[in-house]
């Protein structure tokens, strides 16, 4: 719990004139479930994105496992184990549900061009391995019955399950997560929500954006609530609950 | 002339485009990579084949060299696009077939400019009737493309052609999965072109002469109307799209000699092309054959579940 995982220090990112992250700190330790809430246009998704490397900052640092990671590609911010989930998922449309999951496994040592050719024996008792994993992960998404189906051919709520489900194949060290529950049906929402938990008491650690607090309150247990691209509030859920601030931000003044 | 020839000389043909059109289908129908400047690879291949066979290098050698260099030519071209839109790439390519042919055609003293140059056979059997001739490049020629074809399937069938496919749906999300694009893009494009290569080597040895009207954009597109007829990122589907183009390019050339009709056979054919393609595009827009599905162990393993699970089921 003490290992500062992601350190972000006055990370600024602007889009024209408008500064959509403006100087935002933040430490997230390793172990647990971090929220981080804001009504809309308040810059989460930007400051994940930069986070992630599709986004470069203007100004700032970010640090994961003490490594200086703003100006890394994605890919290789992603080999590092800091891995997300999109908020509007980015599935492979025309190829399986499990190739989707396949392609989100780290370190698949098929990837590489001269494995693939001619060192099969490499990488194939490894896949079979991963795609044993995939298919539990896809189990408890209820998607297992669909795994040989183009991921096209799922419904918006699923498609945010597979997204879910390959942010999880990966086995990242930490797991952003943008409205992971959002489009789900309220009690999948929870299950979700619930497995998260679970994996979180074993040692993976999360950083949730999720406009639905009544589900995400319960399980966090450190809230940041962002406004205008500043971090405004930050606590305990009990203690951002009882922050007038927190109030003022989502029912105006 | 002997007609079994004609139908020799078309097996031939199959072979060497059977090729090309896998090659632009392991870039394009798996990678996404709008690879508009096919010749230009073809081109490379058939003229480093030609100067170095002149210089008596042995036939195998030539082609090899040829694969390499128009492998090492794809790569330089692909790097400054690499990281741009797919569009980009299309544009280079393009202009830069054309550059490189130009360049042929006005300094003669590469590889004889304009008049063209001589190009001896891979395998002369002395004293061999034409048909004889045919059959033993038949040989050398089917020879690389079940090579080629089986580098090409085990790829598209392997975690490796996943990628590829990915990066073709979606590049950003490819990205953020920890997939390099840049890098898939670049060895794809060797390969490509190191494939492009050898057919452009198996062509020039074939037809003993090569000059610079003979790789003109129109043969890209040839290339390009293969792959789309016969369904991108199916390996069967380029083989197949390849035939069919053969097939009627031949086709009309011998209905010249025939037929006399109010327009010229080629004119028609184009006509024809253009119709056959909209029709394609119209009815069946993912080509005659399906996209072929990633097929490896792992898969396999869990596809045979699912089927025991059914069997069991249904009584």
């Amino acid at each position: 719990m003490e290992e500062t995982l992601l350190k972000i220090k006055e990370v600024r990112k602007h889009f024209g004139g408008v500064y959509a992250v403006n100087g935002v700190s933040l430490n997230i330790k390793g172990g647990g479930i971090w929220g981080l809430v804001g009504p809309n246009g308040s810059g989460k998704t930007t400051l994940f994105n930069t986070i992630l490397g599709l986004h470069r900052p203007d100004e700032g640092a970010i640090y994961f496992n003490g490594k200086r990671i703003n100006n890394l590609a994605p890919h290789q911010i992603y080999t590092l184990g800091l891995v997300n989930a999109f908020q509007i998922p980015r599935l492979f449309h025309k190829l399986s549900i499990l190739d989707n999951m396949l392609l989100a496994a780290r370190g698949h040592q098929g990837d590489r061009l001269l494995n693939s050719l001619f060192l099969r024996k490499n990488w194939q008792e490894q896949e079979v391995e991963l795609a044993d994993k995939a298919m539990k992960i896809l189990e408890s998404l209820e998607l297992d019955h669909l795994a040989l189906s183009p991921a096209g051919e799922l419904s918006g709520g699923q498609r945010k399950l597979l997204e879910v489900g390959r942010g999880l194949m990966a086995s990242p060290t930490l797991l952003l997560l943008d409205e992971p529950a959002a489009g789900v049906n309220p009690n999948l929402g929870k299950k979700i929500f619930e497995g998260i938990n679970d994996l979180s008491r074993d040692g993976l650690s999360f950083f949730i954006i999720e406009h639905r607090l009544e589900i995400l309150f319960d399980f966090a247990h450190w809230v940041y609530v962002m406004d205008k691209g500043k971090i405004v509030v930050e606590g305990k859920p009990e203690e951002v609950l009882e922050d007038p601030t927190f109030y003022q931000v989502y029912l105006g003044e | 002339m002997d007609p079994l020839v004609y139908v020799l000389d078309l097996v031939v043909f199959i072979g060497i485009f059977g090729i090309v059109s896998l090659s632009l289908n392991l870039e394009f129908g798996f990678a996404g990579l709008a690879n508009f400047g096919k010749v230009a690879f073809f081109l490379v291949g058939a003229y480093t084949y030609a100067i170095l066979s002149q210089m008596g290098v042995p036939f195998y050698l030539c082609l090899i060299a040829g694969a390499l260099t128009s492998a090492i030519t794809g790569f330089l071209v692909s790097l400054p696009t690499l990281r741009l839109r797919m569009d980009y790439l299309a544009i280079v390519v393009l202009t830069f077939g054309e550059i490189l042919r130009l360049i042929i055609k006005s300094e003669a003293w590469i590889a004889g400019g304009a008049w063209g140059i001589a190009v001896p056979r891979a395998i002369s059997v002395a004293g061999a009737s034409a048909r004889v001739d045919v059959l033993v490049n038949i040989g050398l020629v089917y020879f690389c493309l079940f090579i080629c074809f089986m580098v090409v399937q085990r790829l598209s069938n392997s975690p490796y052609g996943r990628v590829l496919r990915a990066i073709r749906e979606d590049e950003v999300a490819a990205e953020a999965l920890g997939k390099n694009k840049a890098k898939y893009r670049a060895q794809t494009l060797a390969l490509g072109s190191a494939m492009a290569g050898v057919a452009g080597g198996l062509f020039a040895q074939y037809i003993q002469f090569i000059d610079p009207y003979m790789f003109m954009p129109m043969l890209t597109f040839t290339v390009w109307i293969m792959v789309i007829l016969g369904g991108p990122a199916n390996n069967w589907g380029a083989l197949l799209g390849a035939a069919l183009v053969q097939i009627f390019d031949k086709g009309a050339l011998i209905a010249k000699d025939y037929l006399t009709l109010p327009i010229d056979p080629t004119d028609l054919q184009y006509i024809l092309f253009g119709v056959l393609m909209i029709l394609v595009l119209l009815y069946r827009p993912g080509g005659l054959l399906k996209e072929s599905q990633v097929k490896t162990k792992a898969m396999e393993r869990i596809r045979c579940g699912r089927n025991a699970v059914k069997n069991k089921g249904s009584p």
